[in-house]
């Protein structure tokens, strides 16, 4: 005799079980539709605009980060280095090639959920396209490591995984949208631990 | 047994509505998108200095080279005025309405002189400064809000340490105000 209410229970129990689960994990998983990635570098250009998707919409009114306007800049961020592997604070990697034309970037690593890293005064956590040291060709290589390197060295202190954020300022590129033919850095494993 | 089947497929079919029904309602109800937040500072007409660290209100300025300033405004009464003169190697403004849409953006090359002066009007303002153009505003760049309430983000570019004072400077000395013909 209880079958009804329970056939009942068990609809109402999937539909708010499945709906609020599924829309959490939705807008925890991406930003949005309308993404370029590039290597392991993924921005959101559109993000901002009113023509965003309502993924989007809803990220950013759960985030409340204060958005780049397309006339500002656009940022990239990596989870990943190019071979797909999670990036772990552990290990060294580099960071080499050039940016799409700019005519400012800036270059840190944040924790996974996005909040920056700040290693300490004393360490370089952060390198911007007038700090950077090039190569005669104009390119350059940033080792993130937490053991210091010559060069360009980007101090990790951080404990699991990270992410790596590139702001391009006043950048053509947020406008564009033929994109393919942007060229982002290398994010390249050289080793972990002390090594 | 059928009908459990049934009932759960159901059940699918609902949290699909659910789903595309938080989604789109989510953006009215979160309380903590970035006008909320903005509005939270309690701070009107004039540019609010954000810390690195998220302060109370979980607004922050996360990249290590850019101070971020914010100000909310409204052009219900009278069109807003945004101001901001100094040598700084860059710095870009971005104005957004109450759906954190982005309405308007610039950076100090698509500035005249390189110094911001920007009107924030709704149309019927708009037509009236057009019409007889006050002779303050005749450098300034006037963009119209069919929203009437918004917030603007300034940023400030210190490439280097040496550059903190000019940039605080720059900040301090911008001003979001109602404008009013003298």
């Amino acid at each position: 005799m209880f079958r009804v209410p329970l056939l009942v229970a068990v609809a109402l129990a999937v539909a708010f079980g499945g709906g609020i689960a599924s829309s959490v994990w939705a807008l925890k998983a991406t930003v949005g539709f309308g993404s370029i990635a590039i290597g392991p570098w993924v921005a959101f250009p559109a993000a901002q605009t009113a023509s965003a998707d309502p993924y989007a919409k809803a990220h950013r009114a759960r985030t409340g980060e204060l958005l780049f306007g397309s006339a500002e800049g656009l940022m990239f961020s990596a989870a990943t280095d190019d071979s797909g592997e999670r990036l772990s604070a552990g290990c060294s990697y580099d960071i080499s090639g050039i940016t799409p034309p700019t005519r400012f970037w800036t270059l840190y690593a944040t924790t996974a959920d996005g909040s920056t890293l700040r290693p300490g005064p004393d360490l370089p956590s952060a390198i911007n396209s007038w700090t950077v040291l090039r190569a005669r060709d104009s390119r350059f290589v940033i080792h993130a490591s937490p053991v210091a390197k010559p060069g360009n060295w980007l101090a990790l202190r951080h404990a699991g995984s990270f992410r790596l954020v590139l702001t391009l300022l006043d950048t053509p590129t947020a406008g564009s949208s033929g994109l393919i033919d942007l060229d982002m850095p290398k994010i390249v494993k050289t080793g972990c631990g002390n090594a | 047994m059928r009908s459990v089947l049934f009932a759960i497929l159901v059940g699918l079919f609902g949290a699909a509505l659910l789903h595309i029904v938080i989604v789109l309602a989510l953006p009215q109800f979160t309380g903590r998108d970035a006008y909320t937040r903005v509005l939270d500072l309690l701070e009107m007409d004039s540019f609010f200095p954000l810390t690195a660290e998220p302060g109370p209100t979980g607004l922050r300025s996360g990249n290590p080279f850019l101070r971020t300033a914010v100000c909310s405004f409204s052009v219900a009464d009278a069109p807003t005025r945004f101001i901001a003169r100094g040598p700084v190697p860059f710095w870009s403004l971005s104005v957004f309405d109450s759906g954190s849409n982005e309405v308007f953006s610039m950076n100090d090359h698509t500035a005249v002189n390189g110094n911001l002066d920007l009107i924030v009007a709704t149309p019927i303002q708009l037509v009236e400064l057009r019409k007889s153009p006050p002779e303050e505003l005749t450098q300034a760049i006037m963009i119209e809000m069919k929203d009437e309430e918004g917030y603007a983000v300034l940023r400030a570019l210190a490439p280097f340490d040496s550059f903190e004072e000019q940039v605080r400077d720059f900040l301090t000395d911008s001003s979001c105000q109602l404008f009013r013909r003298s």
